[in-house]
This record gives structure tokens, sequence and C-alpha cells, in this order.
């Protein structure tokens, strides 16, 4: 009668044991140490069946599948893992292949009894006594429980991995909702909600709050030279360093490209002493070399900063007065930053009425074309420079100087760059039906950095001549220096092309840039052109007669003509012919004229001749 | 084959007297010592413990209730044994910290790391607070971590009162919450015995909370527990102490082999038995009786275990734990149980601790808390 209550008991507790925890070993162990204890074992083992990614198997063990060693108290015998041992693994081998309970007396005297846990594993016990067959029976109903429970686990256990790769994914998602793909700052849209709600908790808690602008200066040219690879690892150094910054206080983005937003929050009274200190911090920050593939890059960056509420409080605006205040900064050149100004925008809205003219000026053909006639030293015309003059409608006769760069700055430069080449064109076909002098060799148009960056340029200049059916080499290309550095590798392919079809080009403003002479000798140009400012007082001051002296030697080292700009006395031009330049432009021989008073011109250079 | 080559003891109370012991300890050319102290002694806690700490020689040992030297019982004073061999001692500490099985057997794991899963080494002694809140489940984590096959015997120290002090003694001082395990140079022989016997029974736990019954047949354990003994036996637990009745009954825990482990009842409150050690739900459990013919024989049974004739000559250390809930039973008969043993036993140095809860190997090979009972260790 005891017998059968302990059995029934044994039964009982073995059963309760099960399904405590919902991992799978968890489980198991809870179950083992309880067989263990109440079976007065010297050890317990589960092998468990897994599937052949080695996991644990839900499903119904086919004939494939192979089962591991999870568990075994105790963990090890003498120093040795229990999946090492040879008797234990020849007997749940054996126990797999019979797939029915199995018992086995070992040589020192030790039993070891097997049990099939249905579909899920296999269950030994070492016992210093033989385990009766009533209990072992027991143990049947037992062990059905347990692979029910098996199952429940293995279903938690994949749902909870599903769960949590759910959850990783939405992490993710979020994350990429919020940061910018490359330099894993916040993006534009996170940094604008987060200046939205900056800007209500300025408002609540009386605070002030500032957007910096900031943008790297003179980064397009490493991504167009060194690639987009070598660019995106200086932002991405970058962002780490301004990352640095960040705090509490301080959110840092990527607003684009290479622009950046940093948002400071509650600021006290002393505002702008904190933007001034974090904007000397920026400024640190950029003095470290970007060591990018053993290359080092200097950089330098403008910002422009706005505060709120004082100065706006949206977002859109405090973002638009930031850029303003940093294009305003990058103007001027300036590494101490630019708080945003109401002037600045009145300034720009004035520069935008201003562009709105041009092209009106364009449409309204207000746009005419000068010539200036270049001269060799004997006074004959050896071609001319075509110079663009705009007759405004309120304010007159406009310098080239002040719209110029206001074009520049739009992309109206490319349509007035358009202009110029085929009216210049037109002009050159008309001349081509005057006699002209037998020196004249062609009229240069000037050449904007835009226009140069155009991938069908060289298409589009082609284009003209065809159109107008002139000769090739009646036009000339004036390009500075500065344009030509600035991408040097495209612009030599570029020059040497032209040059083939017989376009010229002559470096504009020689001697203001700081070009070096290795990228000179490289570019097929044919002419170098003195800047004005080192013609003006030749006579008297011997530092520019020392710089034209070189620019003179240099052209003729490199095979170049030289022509000196801005030549207006007598004694200039005598100079210039002293040091050796023969080729001549300024005021001392034409100023720039109409295209009829400069035919006009030619007409008597031809019947002088 | 002597691993001892000191001896000293005392029955003074006095902390002067020991720090006597200690030198001379000391300077008996020993390289570890067993330091034994009962708990009744008048030593001040900070002096003790800044002696242990400028002990040069490597130390281990406890504060017991009593101690035991051949066949006398020490009810206060002390006792050193000095071994020639440096014995290595690994101390598991604030084990109050540890809430839960992972912890607990991450801390078992870490420690065991630092000594290399004492490779080489099966054979341990096992000194332990008693009054550790889970040291059943200490015992059965040190088991599955530290390997099959090895040999341990052990005892709890503390007070008679129950109230929980520093207790355990290594170089570091004296520790509560703490298990110190100690390597034996040689190996471990343990015979365990109790001499209880089922009484009445069996009963289905039906409810319990670690070492508290709650139920029993799905009555109150404590009702269950008093009806039994009250219709079968002249107590009433109206008129004593239940202590006083409780020691002639402990509970006992059925094994598949019919091995009962005992399971002290030292406390009942709402209805509930508070035992010494785990009952689990579900098993089975029986009154138990017992006499002190009973006890002794079985004791002196161990020790025939213990010292089977032919190894006689090698066994020079023996170590005997033996439960105060013996020496409570059997009162003035208790040195009987110590004159059974020295009668049989043939090491030179023979001693021992009147412990609280005790431990040893099961026939199977486990690691076992142990009530009531008396391990006869030897080495």
């Amino acid at each position: 009668m005891n017998k059968a209550l302990f059995i029934i008991s044994l039964q009982h507790e073995l059963a309760m044991a099960i399904g405590n925890k919902l991992d799978l070993k968890a489980m198991l162990k809870v179950f083992l140490k309880v067989c263990f204890n109440r079976l007065d074992l010297t050890s317990a083992h589960i092998h468990i069946y897994c599937d052949q990614s080695g996991m644990p198997s839900k499903v119904i063990p086919l004939e494939s599948t192979s089962y591991q060693h999870l568990l075994s108290i105790p963990k090890n015998k003498r120093g040795q893992a229990w999946s090492q041992n040879l008797t234990l693994k020849s007997f749940v081998e054996q126990l797999d292949n019979d797939q029915k309970n199995i018992s086995f007396q070992c040589e020192n005297g030790q039993y070891l009894f097997g049990f099939i846990i249905p579909n899920h594993g296999l269950l030994t016990f070492e016992t210093h006594y033989a385990l009766g067959e009533e209990v072992q029976k027991a143990l049947q109903p037992v062990l059905q429980k347990l692979a029910t429970s098996c199952y429940t686990s293995l279903v938690h256990d994949s749902l909870v991995k599903e769960a949590h790769s759910r959850q990783l994914i939405e992490e993710k998602v979020a994350f990429q909702a919020q940061h910018d793909g490359l330099t894993g700052l916040f993006n534009r849209q996170h940094i604008n909600h987060l200046l939205g709600s900056a800007i209500e908790d300025a408002h609540i808690n009386r605070k002030i709050g500032s957007v910096l602008f900031i943008d790297l200066n003179s980064f397009k040219p490493i991504n167009d030279s060194m690639g987009h690879a070598v660019g995106d690892k200086i932002l991405l150094t970058l962002s780490n360093r301004l990352h640095s910054l960040s705090s509490e206080y301080i959110d840092i983005g990527r607003f684009g490209s290479d622009e950046f937003i940093i948002l400071l929050k509650n600021l006290s009274i002393d505002y702008q002493e904190t933007v001034n200190q974090l904007i000397e911090q920026i400024n640190q920050l950029l003095t470290i070399p970007f060591v990018i593939d053993a290359n080092s890059y200097k950089l330098t960056c403008s910002i422009g900063y706005a505060f709120f509420p004082l100065q706006s409080s949206t977002v859109n605006n405090l973002i638009k007065f930031s850029d303003i205040a940093m294009y305003e900064a990058k103007r001027a050149k300036s590494q101490c930053g630019r708080k945003y100004q109401a002037a600045m925008s009145e300034k720009i809205k004035n520069r935008l009425d201003y562009v709105d003219d041009m092209k009106q000026g364009l449409e309204q053909d207000d746009f005419k074309l000068f010539y200036q006639a270049q001269f060799n030293h004997y006074g004959d015309i050896i071609g001319a420079e075509a110079l663009l003059r705009w007759q405004h409608p309120v304010h007159g006769m406009e310098s080239p100087a002040v719209y110029i760069p206001i074009a520049e700055e739009s992309d109206l430069i490319l349509a007035i760059g358009q202009w110029v080449l085929e009216q210049a064109c037109r002009d050159i076909k008309k001349l081509e039906k005057f006699t002209l002098p037998n020196s004249f060799n062609k009229v240069s148009i000037n050449i904007s950095a835009k226009q140069l960056m155009q991938a069908d340029f060289q298409e589009k200049i082609l284009n003209a001549i065809k159109q107008n059916d002139i000769p090739a080499e009646r036009l000339g290309l004036e390009l500075t220096e500065n344009l030509l550095v600035e991408n040097i590798e495209d612009s030599i392919k570029l020059i040497a092309s032209l040059k083939e079809k017989s376009i010229e080009c002559a470096i504009d403003d020689f001697g203001t840039g700081y070009s070096s002479l290795t990228y000179l000798k490289r570019i097929p140009a044919s002419v170098l052109k003195i800047d004005r400012s080192f013609v003006a007082n030749i006579a008297q001051c011997k530092e520019s007669a020392a710089i034209a002296s070189m620019i003179i030697s240099l052209g003729k080292t490199l095979k170049m003509d030289i022509l000196a700009e801005g030549v207006e006395t007598l004694e200039e031009f005598n100079s210039l012919k002293d040091l050796g330049c023969y080729h001549y432009q300024g005021f001392y021989f034409s100023t720039p004229l109409p295209f009829d008073e400069f035919t006009q011109l030619l007409s008597l250079k031809t019947n002088n001749e | 084959m002597d691993t001892e080559l000191f001896t000293w003891h005392t029955q003074s109370d006095t902390l002067n007297d020991f720090k006597v012991g200690l030198t001379l300890a000391q300077n008996s050319g020993a390289k570890s010592l067993l330091v034994l102290t009962c708990n009744q002694n008048n030593y001040p806690e900070k002096e003790l413990s800044s002696l242990l700490s400028d002990c040069p020689l490597k130390l281990f040992g406890g504060i017991y209730p009593m101690l035991t030297l051949q066949d006398s019982l020490l009810k206060q004073g002390a006792l050193i044994i000095g071994f020639k061999d440096n014995f290595d001692v690994t101390l598991f500490s604030q084990l109050n910290h540890v809430n839960n099985e992972d912890c607990l057997e991450k801390l078992i794991t870490s420690t065991l790391e630092q000594k290399y899963n004492f490779s080489g080494h099966d054979n341990f002694l096992i000194f332990y607070d008693a009054l550790i809140g889970n040291m059943e489940g200490f015992v059965d984590c040190l088991f599955e971590c530290l390997d099959h096959g090895i040999n341990i015997a052990g005892g709890g120290a503390g007070s008679l009162d129950f109230i929980q002090r520093p207790c355990i003694f290594t170089n570091q001082g004296i520790h509560s919450n703490a298990v110190l395990l100690v390597t034996l140079p040689r190996k471990l022989n343990t015979s365990v015995a109790h001499g209880w016997s089922t009484f009445q029974g069996p009963f289905l736990v039906t409810e319990t909370q670690g070492q508290t019954v709650k139920s029993l047949d799905y009555r109150p354990a404590y009702e269950v527990y008093c009806q039994t003994i009250e219709s079968t036996s002249e107590h009433k637990f109206n008129n004593a102490e239940f202590s006083d009745i409780a020691k002639y009954f402990p509970l006992g825990i059925e094994d598949i082999n019919n091995n009962l482990i005992v399971r002290d009842p030292i406390l009942a409150h709402d209805n509930n038995l508070q035992c010494v050690g785990n009952i689990p739900i579900n098993s089975m459990v029986y009154l138990l009786e017992g006499n002190t013919e009973t006890l002794i024989y079985a004791t002196e049974q161990a020790a025939f275990t213990a010292f089977p004739e032919l190894s006689q000559t090698t066994i020079s250390t023996t170590m005997v734990f033996d439960c105060l809930s013996r020496v409570l039973f059997l009162e003035d008969e208790f040195e009987k149980e110590l004159n059974v043993i020295a009668k049989h036993c043939p090491s030179p140095a023979l001693f021992g601790v009147i412990s609280l809860g005790e431990i040893a190997n099961s026939q199977s090979g486990a690691i076992r808390l142990l009530n009531k009972s008396i391990v006869i260790s030897s080495w």
C-alpha cells in the first residue's frame, strides 16, 4: 500500500515539477532536479532533438534529425563534461536507435536507465540501484506531459524570438525615421520636429534657444576630385566630432550634403556668449585634419544662427534665417559665425528682385555685347574681348561688377552665358562679312564657373559655332585661373579637347590667383592675360613690373602669348613693351564699343592697311 | 601517515587561554590550522577576529554549540588541530545577497573557476553558517557545479540560541552568511547514521514553502502532527513546550530506496511546522521515533562502517559532525554515543563538533543536508 502511495506521490511530484518555467532548458532543469532528488540518482541527463541549424526542434523528429546534449546534473564527471563521456554517449545512441526504454549495468556496478521524451528527446538516469519496473512505468505519463511542456516551451521560445526580432526591426525603423543614414545624426525631419518642441518649451519655460546652420567650405571640390567615398568618410568623421558636443540641451543633425544643424536649448540670459563658445568649439573640432586613406584634408565651415523665440517662433523661419546668416558668413569668409539680421533678408529680397530684373532684361534684349579691341605693339587689332553691358530700366547702365556675382549665385548666369555665346557667334558671323584686318584673329568671351561645370558645355560651344556657321578659330574663351584650378583635371581635358577643335583659351586675370605652376604647365591654354592690377602704374611700381616681367617670362617658357589688360597710358604701354609684352587691351587703345562702333574701328584699321 | 601533528584544546572560556593555544599551534610546525570554538565562550568578537587575521598559517573552522574530543563533550573552550599539509580554503560569502538560483550558480561557478574547479581534488570538508537561508539550495548547486564523485562532510556552525552571528573562521576573520570549503589531502570516508525509524504515516506533503510545511494530507501540518502524536503517545502539546515533544518525533522523507532523510521540526507557528531543511511538495513524509538505544546503535553501526578493520592502520584523522538535537535528546547519555565511536576509532586524532545540520554524500553520491544525524568522517 505504501509502495503504491509512494509511486503515486512520486508521479504527482514529478508531474508538478513540469512546466514551472517557460524557457526549455530552465523548465527541464527543474524537472531533472526533482527526479534527481526523489529517485536518489547519481547523475541525470537530457538530450534533445534538434533541427539542422542545431536548435531544439518543435516538430516530430525526421530521420535526419539529430539529438544534442542539453543538460546534466551534475555538470561534469571527473572534470570532464558529460557530453564527452563515452559510456553515456554510446548509451544514448542506443536509446535513440531503439526508441524505447532501455537499461544497462556498467562495470562499476552503476546502472543507466534510458527513457524517451516523445518527439523531443532522451532522458537518462544513472543510479546505484536497479530502478523498479513499476517506477519506470510510472514515469511514462510523466514523460508524455514533459513532451507537451517541451513543445510549449519551444513555441514560447519562437514567439519570444519573433517578438524580439520584431522589436528590433521596429527600433531600427524608428531609428531610421529619425536619423541620417550616413552619419547617424538626427535627420532633417527629426531636427525640425525637435526644433518645434524646443520652441514650445522655450515659450513655456521662458528660455531662449538657438539654431546653428553649419556648412562646410570648399567641400564640393573634395567630393568631386576624390570621390564620394572620401567625402562620406569626411562627413562621418565630422559628424562623430560634432556628436561629442551633444548633450541634454544640444541636438545635432545633418540637414543635407555638407550642411549640419545644431539645436541649442535652455539658454539663459548669456545666450550670445554660449553660442559664441559653441562656435569656437566647432571651429576647434575642425582644426584637427581629416585623415582619410592616408590623405589629410583641412576644412573650415561657415556658421549662421538665429535665436528663438526672439527672432522667430516657427521652425521654417528659424531654419531659413540661420541658413541666410550662414550664407552671409560664407560670403564674408567669417569663422566667427553670423547672427541673423532682418537686413539680411532684405538684402536677399533685393537680390531676388534684381535677378528678376536681369531675367526680364534678358528677355527684353536689354543686354548688349560691347567689344574691346586687343592690339599688338604695331597698333594692329589682333582681336577683341566681348564684354556684357546691361541697360537697367531704372538704374541705367549697370556695372558688371554688380550683376555678374549676383547672376553667378543663381542659375541665371547660365542663361546669360549662353546668350553671350550665341550673341558673340552671331556678331562674329557679321564680322566675317566685313573685310577684316589681316592681324585680326578672334573674339573672346568670358566663361563662368557654372558654365564650365555643365556636362554639355563643349557641345553648347560647338553647337553655337555650327549654327552660326563661323570658323571655330574666330571664337576664344577666357577663364580665370581660380576657375580652372577648382576642377583642374576636367579643365585640362576640356581645354585640350577645345584646342583640338581650334578653339583657343586664355587664362584671365593671371597673377591674382594662387595657381600652382605645375598645374599651369599642364593647362593647354594659348594666352596668359596679365591682370590689370599689375599693369596700373607699372612704370612707377617696381613690384608690378617684377610680377609682369615674371608672367611674361613664364608665358614665353610655356609658349603662351601674353596680353596685358587695363593698359590706360602711353607710359604703361611703353613699360610693357620694354618688358617684352606685345599684346594689349585697355583704354589707351580703345574703350569697349558697341558692335557697330567696333566694326567701324575695324574698318578704319582695314582701310589703313 | 599522520596528517596532523598538533592537537590542543582548552575548556577555558577566555580569549587569553585561546591565544596561548593559537601561539603554540603557530610554533608547532603545522602549515594549516583547524580552529573550533564553543559558542558559550566569552570571546570578544573583534579581538578574536583580529587574532585570526594575524595568524600567519592557513586557518579554517568555526564557532559551534559544543565540541567533542575523543569521548568527551566540551561545552566551552576551544580545539586547535594543526596539519602538516597546506590546505586549500575557499570562502563563499555574502550568501544572504544571493536571491535566486541563477545568481547562486553564477557565484559558485565563478568561485570554482578561480580554483580551476578543484581539478584533482575530490575530498572536502564544509563548514557553514547554519542560519543561511537556503543552504540546501547551495548544497544542490555546489554538487551540480563541482563534480560527480566527490566526497564531502560538514556541519552547520552557530549558536544554541539560533541568533545569527559571525561563526565561520578564515584568515580574514569571522564571517556570517558564509560557506567554507576545505580540500583534504587524502581520501575522505564518511559514514552516516541517525537511528530514527518510521512511527506514523505516510503523509502526503500538500503545501510547503521552503522549510515550512503548511499542510499534510490537505490538513494544517501542525494539527496533523499534534493529533497524530497525541493519539498514539502520552505527550500532550497543551502542557508542554513544542520543542520538548518535537525532539522525540522528527519528520522523515522516505526516498525510493526506503532511506529516511530526517527533518527536524524546530518551531510551530500559524498551524505550520518549521523544519531545518527543505521538505518538497508532494513528497511523502513519516513521523519518526527513536530512543537512546536506537540512536546509539545506529552510531555504532556507522562507526563499524567508518572504520573497517582492514583500513584501520591508514586512518589518521577522524572528525565527527554530531547534531545538537542528539545531545538534547540523549542528554546525560550522549557520552555513550561518543564512547561507541571512540571505542572503534583507530585514529590518534578523534574530534568533532556539535552541529546545527550536517552534510554528507548520500549513497547515490549526491550531497545531502541532514538533520538529527551523525556524520563520521575520516581521512
